[in-house]
């Protein structure tokens, strides 16, 4: 989901990279003012963890092979706020050391992967964990969030791309989200068997076996306006009917002007959209809310199968 | 005269675990190089993490430590971190910095020297251990023996008054352990060693004092101790070959004569 | 391991380029991917090419293998055709998809020779210099020193558990995978512990 240079304008690049930093400065803001110094250490370690774990790979079948992002994983064990800066040197580093990834389109990777990913991810981690307490709510909620976190970052990739004329919308979202509602199962279970691991091996992960501790909830609280932004401006230009967010902020900006010079790159979106695809956006909406159902059943079929022993775990946590 | 480091009933214990310390007590002069020898778990390392504030997490009102008659206290830490320049037992854990020269100047930087005067020891710091000309290079691509001199380094550009390592030898081959032990010796400060490679207590320090479950067994000189062969089996050591009759490298230093 | 040989083994040669300051090799690497996303495109193909030039101009004063360089390039260069076949499925699709390509090529080639000439702890000064707040440059550093550190400790782990994994499902892969993943973790937060410490004992607060 690493988006190459080349891929991304110069409005959308932009944009996403105002967003990211506004995000990233958020978790840096909270890392100074809340965590305790020693999470320095420990955040550069975890960055090291996160991209190392990342080198694993996952046998699929036919000769593939998958790999962990780990934005859900990183929010689970150490917060959200610490999950963002800890993703964004990940990325970083994959950028300018491996050029794996463009450094234009550094701003965008961090919105998707660390911001929308983490924060994102967190939310819905949260949330779920809420409902199903102990430590088999814990890895359905982790599993179902991994595979939410890598499903929506890889429609803000979609959404920047067809922001940018690159790829259409009506092409890029089907076959983005398409293939990372797969990716995305490996990702939930690498990402519960992980934790599962973590838990049986005794070490206190900051918020291990209460239900989400209430700081977390104001973590989330500050980021959300940030998240629902990126949406508006990136996602829901295709997905509904509002007027197109990025280009009305771009004309405002100045950039429409030479956005027009450059058919190429930036020609009206309406133009590529697949008849079929605008047509149903119910059937699409159906289909994907059917998808999340499956998962979120397939994540505590997991949840079970990884521990079997929370019955008696939860006892114990209380006390 | 006031000792360099004095403790008095030094007690801890981990979390919930069972105590580590039960009231440890012994005193070290300036310029006086002890050896810390017991088995593993005795509490060497807990004891040594004393030395310069590292632990207790939270001080209490009577700190049980004290360097140059300076109770250790939230207070005095960065006095503390000043005086007592502590070598760990992984090098990968203290060389936390993306090249040599960056890991020897951060100490100085910390304590608010300027660029010059912070090449300047990180030069003299490199030059002390032997490997000038290192500074661009990257930790991770050094020898073990490499990696321990360039820690030494990073903790003489400190420049303390009281050196703590906590086993210095264990990751080294003969080779470089000679030398580092050579090295340890031409300094001129004080060492609290602790260790269980007893030739080397044997070479560096005239004085040990034997640590098991939390408690000080004995102190007193190392031959002495090192060569009383129940005692030794008693708390999980042997006595070293250096020390047994007629072996070939029990040469002068460590004539037992010398000591009592 | 690959990864060592294809990021640490030329950083420290040298040549006229090795030997800019890190903070020109940057901004050049930068203006390059700059002009080249942003010129408009069936005029703009005098500018890539121009581009072109100085880029092979500058390998070649490098004295990179450009078997090295092809070797990175090849690597990275599925991700770029993958994300650019989508861009068939529209009009003119195959003059936008050979745009993408011109311009994604020029641009990793560009960042190619920025990072196999430059070491990554001068960048990180460079980076620090420019205003990147000092808690992500800390982390990032420490991230890059153990960076091998800790790719190295789980391949020792995973040859440690297939070692004693004698059936070799699909399923039992996963889990061993999974497994050395948690234990490493545990392992990098217990590291960060004593790397604290040891920063703590220099005076750091």
């Amino acid at each position: 989901m690493h988006i190459p240079d080349g891929f991304i304008d110069a409005k959308t690049a932009i944009a996403a990279a105002a967003l990211s930093a506004a995000g990233v400065g958020l978790a840096l803001r909270q890392a100074r003012r809340h965590m305790p110094r020693k999470n320095v250490p420990l955040m550069g370690l975890a960055a090291a963890f996160i991209f190392a774990a990342q080198m694993l790979n996952f046998p699929v079948g036919a000769g593939t092979s998958g790999h962990l992002i780990g934005a859900v994983l990183a929010s689970v064990l150490l917060g959200p706020a610490a999950a963002v800066i800890v993703m964004t040197a990940v990325l970083s580093v994959q950028c300018l050391l491996f050029a794996d990834g463009g450094v234009s389109a550094l701003g965008a990777n961090i919105f998707n992967m660390a911001v929308m990913g983490s924060i994102g991810g967190y939310g819905i981690y949260a949330a779920v964990h809420r409902f199903c307490g102990g430590a088999r709510g814990r890895l359905l909620a982790a599993a179902f969030a991994s595979w939410c976190s890598t499903v929506l970052a890889s429609i803000c990739c979609a959404g920047e791309l067809a922001c940018s004329g690159t790829v259409p919308w009506g092409a890029g979202f089907p076959a983005m989200a398409g293939v990372h509602m797969v990716i995305g199962l490996g990702e939930a279970l690498i990402t519960a068997m992980v934790i599962a691991a973590v838990d049986r091996s005794g070490f206190q992960t900051r918020e291990n076996d209460q239900a989400v501790p209430a700081g977390h909830y104001g973590e989330i609280l500050t980021f959300g306006p940030l998240i629902a932004l990126g949406l508006a401006l990136f996602v829901s230009p295709f997905a509904s009917p509002w007027p197109d967010g990025l280009e009305k902020v771009a004309a405002m900006l100045g950039f429409e002007h030479k956005a027009a010079a450059q058919p190429v790159l930036a020609s009206p979106f309406a133009d590529y959209r697949i008849p079929g695809v605008t047509s149903a956006p119910a059937a699409t909406a159906f289909a994907g809310a059917v998808g999340t159902v499956v998962v979120f059943l397939l994540s505590l079929l997991l949840a079970r199968t990884l521990s079997p022993v929370s019955a008696e775990r939860r006892p114990a946590a209380q006390g | 005269m006031i000792p360099a480091i004095e403790v008095r009933d030094l007690r801890f214990s981990y979390h919930d675990e069972k105590a580590a310390l039960h009231g440890v007590s012994f005193s070290i002069q300036e310029g006086e190089s002890v050896a810390l020898v017991g088995p593993n778990g005795a509490g060497k390392s807990t004891l040594l993490q004393h030395l310069n504030g590292l632990l207790p997490e939270k001080f209490g009102p009577n700190p049980a430590v004290a360097i140059f008659g300076r109770p250790v206290s939230t207070e005095s830490l960065d006095e503390t971190h000043r005086k007592v320049g502590f070598l760990f037992q992984e090098s990968d854990d203290q060389l936390f910095c993306p090249t040599v020269h960056e890991d020897v100047a951060f100490g100085p930087q910390q304590f608010g020297h300027g660029e010059a005067e912070i090449s300047r020891i990180v030069r003299d710091s490199l030059g002390k251990v032997g490997l000038q000309g290192f500074d661009d290079r990257i930790p991770h691509h050094l020898s073990a023996g490499e990696k321990q001199r360039v820690c030494l380094a990073g903790i003489l550009a400190c420049e303390p008054s009281i050196l703590v390592l906590d086993e210095p030898t264990s990751d080294l081959d003969p080779r470089s352990k000679r030398g580092l032990i050579a090295l340890l010796k031409s300094l001129s400060v004080t060492k609290v060693i602790a260790s269980h490679d007893l030739e080397l207590v044997v070479q560096l320090c005239p004085r040990t004092i034997l640590l098991d479950a939390g408690h000080a067994v004995a102190d007193g000189p190392t031959i002495r101790l090192l060569a009383d062969e129940a005692l030794m089996l008693e708390h999980g050591l042997e006595k070293p070959h250096s020390l047994q009759h007629g072996h070939p490298h029990g040469n002068t230093s460590s004539n037992p004569n010398l000591f009592t | 391991m690959v990864l060592h040989d294809l990021v640490d083994h030329y950083r420290r040669d040298d040549s006229p380029i090795h030997r800019l300051p890190t903070g020109l090799k940057f901004t050049a690497a930068l203006a390059v991917v700059a002009i080249a996303i942003a010129v408009p495109l069936p005029e703009g193909w005098f500018w890539l090419g121009l581009l072109t030039a100085f880029l092979m101009t500058a390998a070649g004063v490098s004295r990179l293998p450009p078997s090295f360089l092809a070797r990175r390039l090849l690597l990275l260069e599925p991700f770029v055709i993958g994300a650019a076949v989508l861009a068939l499925f529209r009009p003119h699709g195959l003059s936008v998809f050979m745009s993408l390509l011109a311009r994604s090529t020029l641009c990793l080639l560009a960042m190619i020779l920025l990072s196999a000439t430059t070491p990554f702890a001068s960048l990180l000064g460079t980076i620090r210099k420019i205003g990147v707040p000092e808690i992500l440059v800390s982390v990032l550093a420490l991230m890059y020193r153990y960076l091998f550190v800790m790719i190295d400790e789980a391949d020792r782990m995973r040859k440690a558990r297939s070692s004693r994994t004698f059936k070799a499902g699909r399923a039992r892969s996963w889990e061993s995978s999974a497994g050395v993943i948690g234990q490493l973790f545990v392992r990098s937060a217990g590291r960060a512990e004593r790397v604290c410490g040891a920063m703590r004992a220099r005076g750091w607060r």
